[in-house]
């Protein structure tokens, strides 16, 4: 069996699996929902995002500990993630072979030579760890933005899988949505589309991961070469190369991602994957140059800085950033996440959204709660979002720590944040119609959100008495709609005492509830207002969590007369609102 | 399509040309003709075909349309109460299609009491179809949270899988536009509709529970859940939108479950302090009746709930419970 | 890919099927993987299928020890058993709602039986209330009709039925409720509480003193009964001691709220005035200026509601209006004496200091 075979095998492999875990992240308890498929897998053996990490935490979080095998396997074999494993390389790989699957050899040959600018990785590489490394000034983790693990997870999660599901239905039953996928799609796009250019675009002139690989792989003890000083020169082992690292010359051992296709296409099989250094030379070093090296880093070194004068982390935070219940505070929350997208998916209400260029070039793709698009806001029985966190940038808590139960009894619950009742948008406030749906929907024992009894009198209903009986009274110059105020929720006042139910009324009387009826008939000439009942919801403020489910309901469906802001989130004492908790 | 220079130009060459040109004037003209509309568009959205929803009541017999039980064991007062009304085989026959809609409007769990009790649901999936040998029986909801996680975490998903039932989750595509004929409120509704459509029997199965916007959630509230589209806005009149879900749907039996009684706090509760066991269920074709007996234990009389009036004077059922002679056991 | 034919060695094979095998194990070691979830990790509470009853569980060691309690001729019928928040219901059915709304946290029972006589048998109901206050108002919530004072304690806080005792001690409240009416069974229930006594909190009745304002005089012994909230049906109506009086041609009750503080108690009466009016109460006159716009004609039974000092008192359902105006004085004399007490003692502190 031939190796190239093999390689095509895993790539499919892992490929597939991949998809599938994307599949599977749905929060449920069938084989093809969550229960405990690894989904994390590929983020966890992704050694930049545990680098990266390092760096900003000076910690390894355990399940990031299969980096290093990805790792050692590198140090000993070369980039044989990158060839056989990484799910984007496989896309990359295979669109490059569609693009150019007819195209002539001396062309394949032209694509597939190395280029200068294919050292622009290490300085992407180098970029963002400048970014993450530096904590006397300020860290953040920015490695997710192209770190084509996270990159692809978010892709394929977050785009692919909503619009290919939304017919289907397989995966979820209500359809989900990604505020700000285009930029999703657009990073996406380019990135395959590229390979029409140049076939593995991404992984020859951007990749940051690979270029960390590609400096791991300089000691590889088994590498490709030739295995003679001289051959026929013809260079068709060029013409299928991946990584356009040049067998045919000096190869450039730091760029070959394994694909063995220059040892298949070799007529003379000169070419062996060997320990013994290729005999027509090669150059292990990746090509850094001192000048560029110097450049990324100062560079890197100056962009965290440049996105923290805005002062996002100190007074001027952004109350509408709602980070999902178990985050980090914000500065450690950005040493961490890796922007994969995971709690966005699995969430099992779709509240989580990829957090959009609004919320700060720093936050871009992070998570975010948006309490109006999906299913529902934040489940009060849910803590799936931090147990799917490859990075704990979400900590893992459990169910009893969200609530405050049991141990966490004197912590009190985890806020998100706080809900503020708009009074000039909320209809029993400002347009004197009954609702209270956020009260209702309050999910807390006892409820965050209290109603106090109002009784409104409506516009141009104040009425002086004809005539009245016990139950009935007869309102000169009225012309009512037949009924209007039989709802259950209108009520007559006759000279300021206490309003009175009415359950009908005719053109210009109105027939009131007859367990309240007059004990002395009012006299004619009395004044009587129609009144409706009002419940005028209010927060409390100690109990309210923030989970954003009264937001969601609420009927005002533009601007939301409820709605969640950040003021008094747990994870950060800057917005604390109240004097003791 | 390259054209040979060296090639003389002659007649056919022509003629073929003037051909194509000819019908390609003729389709575009085609094309525009079959789509010329001269009137703009009108105002509002695209109008939806209506429907009504089917009738699933039966004739009613008296003396045997509504039962109340007690017992502390819902299997038990279930099994009772149909047995009472003349069991299930007068409600459903073989061979038949049942919709069964409990609450699942939360997110919660069966304990707390906010959505319709699992065991009860599997209980009467098993008398549907062991029983009365049903063909299909289908449990639907449309919960306010998120639905999947509504049916997971209630537990009814898989008490009633277990039990024979499948499922119909809401999604855009099953629901259609009703409106009701008297009705004010429910004009071109988007309804629940696909599973009742080929239905041929519904029952509804709800608890009791504190409703702080109109007094109380039971059978008629129940079909809230029914409702599609922004159905929230319906609470600036809740007593005439409850009404009117008694006018639209007419079910076959409801069954009403006091047995947990939510007194605090709903319709969510979420603490078992809202509950009060009052060891209590209810079988009625009678629907208003069912709930005007079941305000009793919230401690609410039938006047505190204007709906039961309002559904009563539009022909739903009656208020007067006791008119209908309604059986009482009491089981273990 | 236009490669070139060519053989491939028996290396190149048996790499490629180790590495193959790799594969292979990669996905079944994935595939066992998903097999081992627990969705609780999620926060998801797995709903089992099927309801198994809660059974209640075995006592541990550090709870109220309810062994060897029992005397010569008696022997334990089970295990002790306990009953939280989730199971009291299957206990005790429908009361259970009452002990949920007054603190209840947990319940420990067990039962003894005759030596002698398997007829002969008893059960005994502990009810940790968590504080006496709670204890003290479930017990005289439910006191029996038919009771008497049990001889050996307070009438106040213990009484027996026929075949029952029941007392409150400290945050607990006990019951022993015995199989028949028979003297042995009696003798032994006694003798089971006498012993569960010494092992329970020295009785604090400061929780509780408010009982003592009520005058002693015409007071049916044992009537004292508090309710923590909703008092008459009156929501606001918080921490009530109501106590029975015989008056010259009926018995009426006398009730003493006790709130924060001297404004709120003014509020509370006030609402509590305003929702006998609003549910169909009419004023009326008062004899003795004092109670002057605090008297209210309910269907025909009047209802006297003052403010004094911190407290919400007065009378209800009395048929003679003077003699419940006599007898709010009386009630209204005292809670001012109380309140004037505390002041001059204060005041004496404060010399003092």
């Amino acid at each position: 069996m031939k190796i190239v075979l093999v390689r095509q095998i895993s790539q499919c492999f892992f490929f597939l699996m991949f998809g599938w875990f994307c599949v599977v992240s749905t929060l449920g308890d069938k084989f093809w929902q969550l229960r405990a498929w690894p989904v994390n897998w590929f983020l966890q053996l992704d050694p930049l995002a545990a680098l990266a990490t390092i760096l900003t935490t000076h910690t390894l979080y355990g399940p990031l500990l299969w980096a290093l095998a990805t790792v050692i396997l590198t140090i000993v074999f070369g980039r044989f993630f990158c060839g056989w494993v990484c799910p984007f390389g496989s896309i990359h790989h295979f669109v490059g072979y569609l693009a150019n699957r007819k195209s002539p050899t001396s062309q394949n040959l032209r694509l597939n030579k190395y280029r200068k600018a294919q050292s622009i990785k290490y300085f992407v590489l180098v970029f963002f760890l400048a970014m993450a490394a530096f904590p006397s000034i300020a860290a953040t983790l920015q490695t997710g933005l192209l770190d084509p693990i996270p990159l692809v997870t978010r892709s394929f999660n977050l785009l692919l899988l909503p619009i290919l599901d939304r017919p289907l239905t397989l995966v979820s039953v209500t359809d989900r949505f990604y505020e700000g996928a285009w930029l999703i799609f657009a990073v996406f796009a380019t990135a395959v589309l590229l390979n029409l250019v140049i076939p593995r675009f991404f992984c020859r002139f951007i990749c940051p991961l690979g270029a960390l690989l590609a400096i791991l792989g300089r000691f590889a003890i088994w590498q490709i070469g030739k295995t003679q000083p001289r051959c026929s020169d013809c260079g068709l082992c060029q013409t299928h190369c991946q990584g356009a690292c040049e067998p045919a010359a000096a190869i450039r051992s730091s760029e070959c991602l394994l694909c063995f296709n220059c040892r298949q296409d070799c007529p003379d099989q000169l070419i062996a994957y060997q320990t013994t250094p290729s005999l027509a030379g090669r150059i292990t070093d990746p090509d850094i140059s001192r000048r560029g090296f110097v450049l990324s880093l100062l560079t890197g070194i100056f962009a965290t800085p440049a996105l923290r004068l805005a002062n996002k982390l100190g007074p001027n935070y952004q109350p509408t950033l709602i980070r999902p219940p178990g985050a980090l505070p914000e500065e450690q929350f950005l040493k961490r996440c890796i922007k994969c997208g995971q709690c966005i998916r699995v969430c099992p209400t779709n509240v989580i959204q990829p957090a959009g260029i609004d919320k700060g070039l720093e936050c871009l793709w992070t998570p975010a709660l948006n309490n109006r698009i999906g299913s529902s806001a934040c489940q009060l029985n849910c803590v799936a979002c931090g147990q799917v966190c490859p990075t704990a940038a979400i900590r893992p808590i459990t169910l009893a720590e969200k609530l405050g139960n049991g141990p966490f009894t004197t912590a009190g619950p985890i806020k998100l944040g706080t809900a503020f009742i708009d009074q000039n948008r909320c209809l029993p406030w400002a347009m004197d119609k009954p609702c209270i749906v956020c009260q209702e929907n309050c999910p807390l024992s006892p409820k965050a959100i209290y109603t106090r009894e109002y009784f409104s009198t409506i516009r141009d209903a104040v009425f002086t008495v004809k005539k009245a009986t016990q139950t009935t009274l007869q309102a000169a110059k009225a012309n009512f709609s037949l009924d209007k105020f039989a709802t259950g929720d209108y009520y007559c006042a006759v000279d300021g005492s206490s309003p009175k139910k009415i359950i009908a009324n005719t053109q210009d009387s109105i027939e009131i509830s007859h367990d309240q009826r007059f004990r002395e008939i009012p006299a004619a000439g009395s004044k009587m207002e129609i009144q409706i009942r009002l419940q005028r919801p209010f927060i409390d403020i100690e109990k309210c969590i923030g989970c954003g489910i009264c937001e969601h309901e609420c009927p005002v469906s533009g601007r939301k007369a409820v709605a969640v802001s950040a003021e008094g989130e747990t994870r950060s004492a800057e917005s604390r609102l109240l004097l003791q908790s | 399509m390259t054209e040979q220079k060296d090639k003389p130009f002659d007649r056919r060459r022509l003629l073929t040309r003037t051909g194509k040109a000819a019908f390609s004037i003729a389709a575009a003209s085609a094309v525009s003709y079959l789509a010329y509309d001269d009137k703009p568009p009108l105002p509002g959205s695209a109008a939806q075909k209506l429907v009504t929803l089917p009738d699933f009541s039966l004739p009613h017999l008296p003396g045997q349309t509504i039962s109340i039980v007690e017992g502390p064991n819902r299997t038990k007062t279930v099994n009772k109460a149909i047995e009472l009304l003349g069991g299930i085989k007068r409600f459903v026959q073989p061979g038949e299609t049942v919709v069964i809609k409990p609450n699942i409007a939360f997110a919660s769990s069966p304990i707390l009491g906010a959505t319709t009790h699992p065991q009860l649901v599997a209980e009467i999936v098993r008398l549907c179809l062991k029983t009365a040998r049903a063909k299909r029986v289908y449990v639907i909801d449309n919960p306010i949270n998120d639905p999947a996680s509504g049916f997971m975490l209630s537990g009814i998903s898989k008490a009633a899988t277990a039990a024979g039932a499948k499922i119909v989750l809401p999604n855009n595509h099953l629901f259609r536009h009703t409106t009701l004929t008297g009705g004010r409120l429910i004009k071109n509704w988007p309804v629940f509709f696909a599973p009742l459509e080929k239905a041929h029997k519904l029952i509804g199965v709800a608890p009791v529970k504190d409703h702080h916007r109109s007094g109380a959630s039971m059978t008629m509230k129940n079909w809230y859940g029914l409702l599609g589209g922004r159905r929230n806005i319906f609470h600036q009149d809740i007593n005439t939108i409850i009404a009117e879900l008694a006018m639209m749907v007419r079910p076959t039996l409801v069954i009403l479950d006091g047995t947990e009684v939510m007194m605090t706090n709903g319709p969510t509760g979420g603490s078992l302090s809202d509950l009060r066991r009052a060891d209590t269920l209810i079988a009625s074709c009678d629907q208003v009746a069912a709930d005007s007996f079941g305000s009793s234990f919230l401690n609410l009389n039938v006047s505190d709930l204007p709906y039961l009036a309002k559904a009563q004077k539009a022909g739903a059922g009656t208020t007067d419970y006791q008119s209908l002679k309604p059986k009482f056991a009491a089981v273990d | 890919m236009g490669s070139i034919n060519r053989r491939t060695k028996p290396l190149e094979s048996a790499i490629s099927v180790l590495l193959l095998a790799i594969l292979l194990f990669i996905g079944l070691a994935v595939f066992a993987k998903q097999f081992k979830y627990d969705m609780s990790r999620f926060g998801i509470e797995q709903a089992p299928a099927h309801y198994p009853s809660h059974r209640p569980q075995v006592v541990p060691n550090h709870e109220l020890d309810l062994t060897s309690l029992n005397p010569e001729n008696f022997q334990p019928l089970s295990k002790t058993e306990v009953y939280g928040h989730h199971n009291l219901y299957e206990k005790i059915n429908g009361k259970a709602s009452l002990y949920l709304d007054s603190g209840f946290t947990k319940l420990l029972t067990r039962r003894f039986i005759s030596k002698d006589d398997e007829n002969l048998w008893a059960e005994l109901f502990v009810y940790d209330m968590a504080a006496p206050r709670n204890a003290f108002s479930v017990y005289t919530v439910q006191r029996r009709v038919d009771a008497v004072p049990l001889g050996i304690a307070d009438p106040n806080y213990a009484y027996r039925t026929a075949n029952a005792l029941y007392f409150v001690n400290a945050r607990y409240y006990i019951e022993l409720v015995g199989s028949a009416e028979s003297q042995p069974l009696l003798a032994a229930m006694v003798k089971i509480s006498d012993n569960l006594r010494k092992r329970l909190p020295v009785n604090n009745l400061t929780d509780i003193a408010d009982s003592t304002l009520f005058p002693p005089e015409n007071i049916v012994p044992g009537s004292i009964k508090l309710y923590l909230t909703n008092a008459f049906g009156f929501q606001d109506l918080t921490d009530t001691f109501t106590a029975k009086y015989k008056l010259p041609n009926e018995t009426v009750t006398a009730f003493i709220s006790r709130q924060p503080d001297s404004l709120k108690a003014a509020t509370v009466a006030q609402s509590y005035y305003n929702f006998l009016i609003e549910n169909g109460g009419t004023t009326k006159q008062a004899s003795n200026e004092a109670l002057h716009g605090r008297i209210i004609d309910f269907y025909d039974t009047t209802e006297i509601i003052v403010p004094a000092g911190p407290f919400v008192a007065g009378i209800h359902e009395a048929q003679n209006q003077n003699s419940a105006e006599d007898l709010a004085l009386t009630l209204l004399n005292r809670l001012n004496e109380a309140a004037k007490a505390k002041t001059d003692d204060r005041a004496k502190r404060q010399t003092v200091r």
